[in-house]
């Protein structure tokens, strides 16, 4: 793990007075608080920060043996112990004049569990002693359209445990629901924190949604638009047959009150469905559709 | 549908608060509580906002009159998320419709 220096993080010199670090912790905390900066990932990782910065450098013996053994000032006691071996040694055979503190000699991978341990795996907050809300989870879940137009469960597995849950129809895509509790296990018996999941939903390519409204085009023939007729078509819940009146127009859009996207939250409510005819001209004319189409364009 | 009521001696006990404090923040109109045979209790869909106001006091020394404004803006911020959202989703709609179906 890499050396955390909690001044810079605190933005401090080394000097820095316990009225000074206070004042910086607040100062920074007001910023970054999680509950001012609602599903912003980056406040939260830095809250944590400031709060490991400010757990060791707030408390006047764990910040004197950070600043004398940075990185490894947790052992400070066991170092402490060699240190003092080393100069009974040094003393005993009168080989060296000692006197030197000692540096540290640990490569920085060998604490890092030390460090993770302390702080919680996922960086939590760092408290011994204040309860802490757990940290909160995550998560980005990929639907349909027509995954999103019901009410379902689905099974997700968040950090190698499994949660249930019930996605209610209509959610829009990026909107995130909260699951309170299903985050990261509190500090010192503080409460769990909780989970958050975005839907992200996939473009359909018939069905286009515009909030709680479909909008979708469908093809009729010349003839059927001329003369009128009926066409069945698919809405996300079912065929429908519609009439089609004489003389309809290209680009005639059609509104099928009920029939778009289930409004969310809102049992029984629904958006409209929009259709838009696309008149479709005929091709490939033989001589006799081509002679009967100059007979019409006469009159 | 019954709301399940949590006891307010309880939270208090919990969270180490005094009841006067969470009075305050139902005379601000933050959070609402009920009375049910002359016991004050809190109904479960209010906790999570009752525990965000009590971190924004303890972490941040927050006094009331900041956590009323505090809870203003979080609404006004929310209500701008989910409007730029609505927007995306529909400035993508108008995207597809530039694309061939």
């Amino acid at each position: 793990m890499d050396y955390i220096d909690y001044y810079k993080i605190l933005d401090l010199k080394k000097d820095a007075s316990t009225e000074d670090i206070k004042k910086a912790y607040r100062k920074l905390a007001r910023k970054h608080h999680p509950d001012l900066n609602p599903n912003n990932e980056e406040a939260n990782k830095k809250f944590q920060e400031i709060n490991e910065a400010n757990e060791v450098l707030s408390d006047p013996e764990k910040r004197k043996k950070y600043d004398k053994y940075g990185k490894d000032w947790q052992h400070a006691d066991q170092l402490d112990a060699q240190e003092q071996q080393r100069r009974q040694y040094q003393s005993n055979s009168g080989a060296y004049s000692g006197g030197s503190s000692y540096s540290g000699g640990f490569g920085s991978d060998d604490f890092s569990d030390f460090f993770s341990s302390m702080f919680g795996g996922g960086g939590g907050r760092s408290s011994r002693n204040s309860p802490f809300k757990g940290q909160d989870y995550n998560a980005d879940l990929q639907l349909d359209l027509l995954d999103a137009y019901t009410t379902h469960k689905q099974t997700l597995t968040i950090n190698g445990k499994q949660v249930r849950i019930t996605i209610p129809a209509g959610v829009e895509n990026g909107q995130k629901i909260k699951l309170p509790g299903y985050g990261a296990p509190g500090v010192n018996n503080g409460p769990p924190g909780d989970l958050y999941i975005k839907f992200n939903i996939s473009d359909d390519p018939k069905f286009k949604r515009k909030g709680n409204d479909i909008y979708i085009q469908e093809e009729v023939d010349l003839y059927t638009a001329v003369l009128g007729g009926e066409k069945i078509i698919e809405t996300l819940n079912g065929k429908v047959k519609l009439k089609i009146p004489e003389s309809t127009q290209p680009g005639t859009t059609l509104r099928l009150k009920g029939k778009g996207f289930p409004v969310y939250k809102k049992d029984n409510q629904f958006g409209d469905l929009y259709i838009k005819w696309q008149v479709k001209i005929p091709t490939n004319l033989n001589a006799e559709q081509k002679e009967l189409f100059e007979k019409l364009s006469k009159f | 549908m019954e709301t399940y009521l949590i006891p307010i001696e309880d939270i208090c006990a919990y969270h180490h608060v005094e009841i006067n404090f969470i009075q305050s923040l139902e005379d601000f109109g933050l959070i609402h509580t009920t009375i049910k045979k002359q016991s004050l209790f809190l109904p479960v869909d209010e906790l999570s906002k009752l525990e965000q106001y009590l971190r924004l006091a303890n972490d941040l020394q927050i006094n009331l009159e900041g956590i009323h404004a505090v809870s203003h803006l979080l609404d006004q911020l929310q209500n701008l998320q989910q409007e730029i959202t609505a927007l995306q989703n529909e400035l993508n709609y108008y995207k597809q419709l530039n694309q061939p179906y």
